[in-house]
């Protein structure tokens, strides 16, 4: 080896063939999961606030910070009557400083049911939120029905780790364009500069969030593999290592479950912790169960302690999640880890933030391979207008489900968002066949705008909210239009050249 | 309101590691020893101090988070900004500015691409869900942790396998290996069976 062999970088000696190679392979991959990249990390960068939207949606709701025993039992009993008995499952959310109401959702039939309580107990609003429930679906499973979408979605998130290790070992340039950002120029290189800083400098986040979204949405998969590998098919016996067994199942009649003794018997157990939920089984037959989540206010990640009670009030399983073993406490940081919800406020907008780089990578890797084309003297207009109306669809899509919900408020459904959402996606998908991408691009930017500036005034008009965080809610979507906007009114409409045409 | 103070100077320190590293970055390389040093004892000790004060785990991810965030708020402001090249004279020399490599063009059929999608997609998932059980089933340890483990592994091999058998233009040799990985793993994991 000569000297001046020796003195180039490690990344640099990487043989150029391998790059090339690997290359391929990170372009193949983008082009095959972007479009669905791009869906998932643009919804997940925005549920990253899915409580702050509950608030939003329900800004009329009582707001709370705490609540009784007899209020809690005062819901439940409610609740019940409401749906004539023969409820399965309830779930009773308490409140938390993230989310300061409190909601008993029922499930009767395998439908649920849900109300907002006050704090004496009176169910006195729909426990629905349409938006956040809309918003965190298409994140979680694309509104598929069964385990597909959830596993679509693990497999995204697979693509997207995969994606990563190849744009490393694609990117012998890695500490020599550390901190080239080069914008406006060539857009080959512009979009290049962009999507490897954000890539490179954001790394840790993305290897977190894709390699927690993909575990959670591989779940169902891994663990039936499992099951059939090493436990004769029982896949019950794989989850029993994690949730604790409900009491015998004893289907006979009985008072509603009382929930009040309970709680006196939480906070002995666990001092200064906050119970959060609290989950029922059969809560109105003989063998009704019901555990507290009790959130303990310490600094670890994963710091849920969990406690279930018989009919009776006998306690028959605590865990401690300062006992918790590592696999214990790796389950109770993923959720946490992969959304966001663990550093209060800065980190959720961190979070938000850099979803949105992450967002960008996805749209930007095949706005590279568009510009590369181009450049090739190969252009590709048609893909490039389906691209954009791609990408731009998704904000345009969704400000729309939001300003509805602005609008409409309890009168709309979650159906009803996923169909609009859905039908407006169609429309611009089908308008990429006759409009210029340029075109396109610039009046979805300002549709999207503009459509979120509407669903802010159209809220704060329509609630008057005293809440901070749901001012702080219409104050985001007023920035967010105005930066649209902005970006719209920065573009402009290039000519086509003729050969391109 | 502690976490709020502290992740505002997490801000601060990724900002301080990331300016001093672009200072290093564009200094000759014999002079800028110092300020990458600095630069890199910024950035560790803004991801090492808030375990102490926010959780040994918990602090370091929100650094992680935010630290990312005040790096890449550094690369912008450093950005430059040169005139929009349009038409012909945009195009011309573009691929050389870059000095980007460009992908392999390497000759394939339909059925070298219909293997290879089938290895990075479920053929890889089954090597990898070999390799997580078969760690889950073989390494000690109590059995939630051994499980949760072995399921961070079938992502990371997957889309491991997944970046290779896209790249590697020997697709014989990358089938191989899967599938004896597949069929090593479950007949380890079966062997052995759950403890």
């Amino acid at each position: 080896m000569t000297a001046t062999a020796r003195r180039k970088p490690l990344l640099s000696r990487v043989p150029a063939d391998f790059v090339r190679a690997v290359l391929k392979g990170h372009s193949s991959l983008g082009l095959a999961f972007a479009a669905i990249i791009y869906l998932v990390c643009l919804t997940g960068s925005i549920a990253v606030f899915a409580h702050e939207f509950q608030r939003w949606e329900a800004a009329d709701a009582p707001r709370l910070t705490t609540i009784s025993p007899d209020a809690v039992q005062r819901a439940l009993e409610a609740a019940i009557a409401r749906v004539g008995g023969g409820v399965e499952h309830a779930y009773i959310n308490l409140p938390t400083p993230d989310l300061r109401q409190a909601s008993i959702s029922v499930e009767k039939d395998h439908v649920q049911h849900g109300w907002i309580f006050d704090a004496a107990g009176n169910l006195v609003a729909p426990g629905d939120a349409p938006f956040s429930e809309f918003l965190t679906r298409l994140h979680i499973n694309l509104h598929i029905p069964g385990s597909w979408g959830i596993f679509i979605v693990g497999l995204t998130g697979v693509a997207l780790l995969s994606s990563l290790i190849s744009g490393l070992l694609a990117h012998p340039r890695i500490f020599r364009d550390a901190f080239h950002l080069r914008l406006g120029g060539s857009r080959r290189l512009q979009e290049a500069d962009l999507h490897n800083r954000i890539g490179i400098w954001a790394l840790p986040f993305h290897v977190v969030v894709s390699l927690t979204g993909a575990l959670l949405g591989l779940t169902t998969v891994i663990v039936s593999v499992l099951g059939m590998a090493l436990f004769q098919g029982d896949t019950a016996k794989v989850y029993a290592l994690f949730i604790p067994q409900a009491p015998k199942d004893d289907p006979r009649p009985a008072p509603i479950i009382d929930l009040r003794p309970m709680f006196p018997v939480v906070d002995r157990m666990a001092p200064g912790g906050r119970t959060d939920l609290i989950l029922l089984e059969h809560p109105a037959e003989m063998g009704g169960a019901a555990m507290f989540n009790v959130q303990r206010e310490d600094t670890r990640l994963a710091n849920y302690d969990a406690y279930a009670f018989d009919r009776a009030g006998k306690l028959y399983h605590s865990a401690r999640s300062s006992e918790n073993n590592l696999g214990e406490r790796i389950l109770g940081a993923i959720g946490k880890l992969h959304f966001g919800w663990f550093g209060g406020g800065m980190v959720k907008i961190a979070y938000a933030l850099l979803g949105l780089g992450l967002t960008y990578l996805a749209a930007g890797g095949v706005t590279i391979w568009l510009a590369r084309r181009r450049d090739k003297r190969n252009p590709a207009p048609g893909l490039e207008r389906l691209w954009a109306a791609t990408i731009w669809s998704q904000p345009v899509a969704l400000a729309t489900t939001a300003f509805t919900t602005a609008a409409l408020g309890g009168m709309v459904s979650k159906q009803a968002l996923i169909v609009t959402w859905a039908a407006v996606t169609m429309v611009i998908l089908f308008s990429a066949l006759r409009i210029e991408a340029a075109v396109l691009s610039l009046w979805l930017k300002r549709a999207s705008g503009l459509l979120l500036i509407v669903a802010a005034l159209v809220h704060v008009l329509r609630f008057l909210p005293d809440d901070p965080v749901v001012w702080s809610v219409d104050i985001g979507l007023l920035a967010c239009g105005g930066v649209l906007l902005w970006l719209a009114r920065g573009a402009t409409v290039q000519p086509v050249p003729a050969h391109a045409a | 309101m502690i976490t709020l103070a502290a992740c505002l100077l997490m801000l601060a320190g990724g900002a301080l590691g990331a300016w001093a590293l672009r200072r290093a970055w564009r200094s000759p390389p014999e002079k800028g020893a110092g300020y990458r040093a600095l630069g890199w004892a910024a950035i560790i000790v803004t991801l090492v101090w808030p375990s102490f004060l926010l959780g040994d785990t918990r602090g370091p991810f929100i650094a992680l988070a935010i630290v990312s965030v005040a790096v890449l708020f550094v690369v912008a402001t450093g950005a430059t900004v040169r005139v929009a090249k349009t038409g012909k004279s945009g195009r011309a020399g573009r691929a050389s500015d870059s000095l980007a490599p460009e992908p392999l063009d390497r000759p394939t059929t339909r059925w070298r691409n219909i293997l290879r999608w089938l290895l990075a997609g479920p053929i890889g998932m089954i090597a990898a869900m070999a390799v997580g059980i078969c760690y889950a089933v073989w390494v000690p340890g109590e059995a939630q942790t051994r499980l949760l483990i072995g399921g961070l592994i079938v992502p990371v091999v997957w889309g491991g396998a997944m970046a290779w058998t896209l790249a590697d233009n020997r697709i014989v040799r990358a089938t191989a290996v899967l599938v004896g990985t597949a069929l090593t793993g479950f007949v380890l994991a079966i062997l052995k069976g759950f403890a």
